[in-house]
């Protein structure tokens, strides 16, 4: 098994989603497979000079300086959770801030 | 005893370039703006938004690190850096990682300690901004501004270059200074338009390897930039003094305190996943668009410092105060070119101009072009020292001419030699024993008598004259 | 032109199928609103074209089929959206596809899964089996999916409709929300070649609020040809290998006799990097998406679950309740191959894997072929619950799709026979921004193929 239960709580901690126990080890089970599945790239010799790709445009477009905002029909007031005094509101971090 | 200490700091300096819009929107970046009032679906983050890159920013980008003399290259990627926190919208930050906009430049500075250093100027990098997080205005709860989310920002990180909290300092002032006189920025820290983190470590003196370092952060001023670096170089000496080992965390400047405490009890050290950025291809620059930043940067400070020197026969210190900003550099161009005679000048800007633009939200209020007049006027003999800096501050405060101003204050000089003769022979007659005695030999009693003609005329005789009318009545 | 009422009425007759995620009624208000104001001098005046639930409209709430946007009603709209209005057509309503378009059988929705039409113990594919689902059933005649690893050609092959996915950078994804942003596309199903291609002509075009959208005109529809002369279609031998379905493979053969009939030279390519393109895929596409998804956090729309005391129990109710399984498999598997330690092995890797699956097409168009001409799908429609238990065997149904998303190329899957009366889908491979040849050779092909006869 490439990744163990540890591993996997440390991975969702970084994505900021809980992993019930009882999940655990399906879920453990299920990456390492996938993760087996795709390790087999690593068979292929690419000796590090092969560019990567990835389609689109070869350069970025500029976009003239100007005040033009994208439309928004209606503000966050109307889809936000918790929105008071015109802030987004969201419970603190914890004790430390 | 203590043994000698070496401080070892590297600065990571955010600054918002000057642009309209947003760095990947066209949301305006207008500062005090009605909280979440300048947004739109890219800068809240919104399902399926993408972002647009603003030409100018990078052109304003390009710029600095032609001023800083890096290395511009013609290609790099723009990254995400992921990590989770309420003001960042998208989970991410566009950024740049392993291939920046540019590498390698210099930034000289004078050090309080060792003379002129030059630091390296590791990278200059183009991201964008987060929103404000304001943990104060409910309770239990953080209050989140996404105006300032997406506003452009570079980062310019040096090497561990500098020595000392006063290093620091007086490289910061430095960068702020180069940054502003080619307008990308305000570098204004109390607008959060200049923004520094540091990263200290400390070792003995001699050595040369670089130990555990901790990064300071939340240094919200020009003047908490030295005494918050010594707090944590002193709290980092004392640790290992006394046996410990200095770790690697992240500190937080307490102004109030004037202490340094960790962020976070158990910091989780970030993992941010760097990778490039899909939404956005690399960012191609051409020859002519580097070209092009590069004749739009006026002329740099240290070279203009030089330039004044050779070319108005200033001294080191006085170019370095004439040449502090571009607005003061360029207004006593201005006086010069008016005419007015260079030396005059400096005195005038250094002393009159600059005192009254510190309590006047450094306005330089009276124009070029009055200056010099007031300046001629003084050269002329029409007002005395003290009279002109009367006029001076009438200009500044009212406007107008400073002549027809002079004139309706009853400051001008007289120079009518018969009205000037009157006033001295008053003078002689009632000082009849000072003469005998200026006639004795007696001859520093001429400041006495000039004095007294000074009174007698209400401080309006033409000093140099009032004393070549004494010269002559008293050689009779 | 469409009465709003019959197309409401055709819609709600389908409602079945649990393909539409729109309310009835919602959706016969907005289309009778929409059909007063519709363009009449537009391309398409009066067409229904139904929308993939993640893709954002004005009209109708935006979900992406899953808890975490449940009821987020948009503030702006995709601009294939605003291109499909300004040509007249009416949105009609917004359909069930896989979770943020993560699975290949529209079993991952947090609203249900989708019936195939055919066979309702069947998947219609994913993820835009919804629809898929609908256009098949003559609910609508086109519908907008989106396909990252084959997402519209798959479900358009396993329901026996057209399914059109442009090259990368034809169709602007401002409004779709991002999966595998180097990967997706906003494509078109059809009832037919002719109005999947139309649709797809309107929503194609440059678009200044996406950065890897070309600087192109629309694309132009090329007539219907009389004939195959003068096309060279290739045929990648890795596509059809031994253990290819039998009777797929027989529809495959007819389909290729017919177009060597219409005047098409035929001849076997190889495509050598193959094998790789499916683990390519699923680092690339699950590394993208946990960083697409990770503003689904609660903070500032979509709904919060309860125990937020603190800001880290905020992100983990939200996002642990409101993402599926399948979500949060690949954001787990995502967030592990770009951390520290494991990006050049696995990201990096895959990323220089596309470059040489891109090559391998690169090196067979340069050859003189003209197209490529592929099964869609190793197999027809598999039974629902059927590949849920091992994600590997769900992900092997892409096997033949992924590639034009990892090399960014046009494809598409036009019906080509039915087997014990499931729908069986080929595919056209083509070169990047050449659509038009594409569909000039299923035009024709279309014309001729028994769709609907057994393999």
């Amino acid at each position: 098994m490439s990744v163990s239960r540890d591993e996997v709580l440390r991975i969702a901690q970084l994505a900021e989603f809980d992993v019930d126990e009882d999940s655990l080890p399906e879920i453990a089970e299920q990456m390492s497979r996938i993760l087996d599945y795709v390790a087999q790239l690593s068979a292929i010799p690419t000796n590090g000079t092969v560019k990567t790709f990835v389609p689109g445009p070869d350069a970025i477009r500029f976009r003239p300086d100007e005040v033009a905002p994208s439309p928004l029909m209606f503000g966050p007031a109307h889809f936000a959770p918790a929105f008071k005094e015109g802030f987004f509101v969201v419970p603190k971090l914890g004790q430390f801030e | 005893m203590s043994q000698a200490w070496e401080t070892v700091i590297g600065l990571e300096t955010h600054v918002q370039l000057r642009t309209r819009s947003k760095m990947f929107c066209g949301c305006s970046t207008s500062f005090g703006a009605p909280p979440n009032t300048q947004v739109c679906p890219v800068c809240l983050g919104l399902p399926g938004a993408l972002p647009v890159a603003n030409g100018t920013a990078i052109g304003l980008a390009v710029r600095g690190a032609l001023a800083l003399g890096c290395t511009v290259h013609p290609k790099s990627i723009f990254a995400r850096k992921n990590y989770f926190y309420p003001d960042l919208p998208k989970g991410y930050q566009i950024s740049q990682f392993d291939q920046p906009l540019a590498t390698q430049g210099t930034l000289s500075f004078v050090s309080p300690e060792r003379g002129t250093v030059t630091a390296t100027i590791v990278r200059l990098h183009l991201e964008e901004d987060a929103g404000k997080s304001i943990h104060d205005r409910f309770p239990k709860a953080t209050a989140v501004d996404l105006n300032r989310s997406g506003v452009p920002l570079i980062e310019i990180v040096s090497g561990p270059d500098l020595r000392s909290p006063a290093e620091a300092r007086a490289y910061l002032q430095t960068l702020k200074q180069l940054l502003e006189y080619i307008g990308i920025s305000d570098c204004d820290m109390e607008k959060g338009s200049l923004r520094v983190d540091a990263n200290v470590s400390i070792r003995r003196a001699g050595e040369t390897a670089l130990n555990t370092r901790t990064e300071v952060k939340n240094i919200n001023a020009f003047s908490f930039v030295e005494k918050a670096l010594g707090v944590e170089r002193d709290r980092q000496i004392a640790l290992v003094e006394a046996g410990g080992n200095v770790t690697q965390q992240t500190m937080l400047y307490d102004s109030k305190e004037n202490t340094v405490r960790p962020q976070r009890a158990k910091e989780e050290s970030h993992d941010y996943r760097y990778f490039p950025e899909p939404d956005l291809p690399p960012l191609v620059l051409t020859p002519e668009f580097v070209a092009e930043q590069q004749s739009e940067l006026p002329e740099l400070p240290g070279q203009k410092r030089e330039r004044f020197m050779a070319q108005y026969a200033l001294s080191r210190e006085h170019a370095t105060v004439l040449t502090a900003s571009r607005a003061v550099a360029d207004y006593y161009e201005n006086v010069v070119r008016a005419p007015a005679e260079p030396q005059a000048a400096a005195n005038w800007v250094m002393t009159e101009a600059l005192a009254d633009a510190k309590d006047h939200q450094e306005q330089l209020r009276v124009s070029a072009a009055a200056l010099a007049q007031i300046i001629a006027l003084v050269k002329g003999g029409t007002l005395s020292n003290q009279a002109a800096k009367r006029v001076f501050a009438e200009v500044a405060n009212k406007g107008g001419d400073p002549r027809t101003i002079a004139e309706s204050l009853g400051l001008v000089l007289v120079a009518d030699t018969n009205v000037l003769a009157g006033w001295v022979s008053d003078v002689l007659g009632a000082h009849a024993p000072e003469v005998g005695r200026y006639k004795n030999g007696e001859t520093k009693l001429m400041a006495f008598f000039l004095g007294q003609v000074m009174r007698a005329s209400k401080g309006k005789a033409d000093p140099k004259l009032a004393q070549r009318v004494l010269e002559e009545k008293l050689s009779a | 032109m469409s009465d709003a009422r019959a197309v409401a009425d055709r819609l709600v007759k389908a409602k079945r199928l649990n393909a539409l995620l729109t309310p009835a009624k919602d959706l016969r208000k907005s289309l009778l609103a929409q059909a007063a104001a519709a363009r009449t001098t537009g391309v398409l005046y009066g067409m229904p074209v139904a929308v993939k639930d993640n893709i954002c409209t004005l009209e109708f709430t935006t979900s992406c089929g899953s808890k975490i946007l449940e009821g987020y009603q948009s503030p702006y709209e995709a601009t294939a959206i605003t291109k499909l209005k300004a040509a007249g057509a009416l949105i009609a309503g917004k359909t069930n596809c896989d979770e943020f378009a993560m699975g290949s059988s529209t079993e991952h929705s947090a609203y249900g899964r989708v019936l195939h039409p055919l066979d309702k113990t069947r998947v219609p594919g994913g993820s835009s089996g919804g629809s898929a689902a609908l256009v098949a059933a003559g609910a609508v005649p086109a519908a907008l999916g989106s396909d990252t690893g084959g997402s519209v050609r798959q479900p358009a092959a396993f329901c026996g409709v057209v399914g059109m996915k442009p090259t990368y950078g034809r169709v602007s994804r401002y409004g779709l929300v991002a999966f595998g942003s180097s990967l997706d596309q906003i494509g078109v199903l059809g009832r037919s070649v002719h109005d999947a291609a139309r649709v797809l002509s309107v929503i194609s075009g440059r678009d200044p609020r996406d950065s890897t959208c070309e600087d192109r005109d629309p694309l132009r529809l090329p007539n219907v040809p009389e004939s195959l002369q003068g096309f060279v279609i290739g045929l990648p031998k890795e596509y059809f290998p031994a253990e290819l379905d039998p009777a797929v493979r027989r529809a495959c053969d007819r389909a290729i006799r017919l177009m060597k009939e219409l005047g098409a030279a035929v001849r076997e390519v190889s495509l050598p990097h193959t094998p790789y393109a499916v683990p390519t895929y699923y680092v690339i596409a699950p590394a993208e998406a946990s960083s697409n998804l990770a503003r689904y956090d609660g903070v500032r729309y979509g709904p919060r679950f309860d125990g937020h005391q603190d800001l880290h129990a905020l992100y983990r109710t939200t996002r642990g309740q409101g993402f599926g399984p399948e979500v949060r498999r690949r954001i787990l598997v995502g967030t592990y191959v770009l951390s520290a330690g494991y990006y050049d092995a696995y990201y990096r890797r895959a990323q220089q894997m596309r470059a040489l699956i891109a090559q391998d097409f690169r090196n067979a168009f340069d050859r003189g072929v003209d197209l490529l001409f592929t099964p869609t799908v190793p197999s027809p429609a598999f039974k629902a619950g059927e590949k849920l238990s091992d994600p590997i065997a769900m992900y092997m149904s892409d096997i033949f799709t992924v590639t034009a998303n990892l090399a960014g190329l046009p494809a598409m899957s036009l019906p080509i026979g039915r087997v014990k009366g499931l729908p069986i889908g080929g595919q056209l491979i083509g070169q990047a921004f050449l659509e038009d040849e594409m569909i000039e050779a299923a035009y024709a092909l279309e014309r001729v193929v028994p769709a609907t006869d057994e393999a």
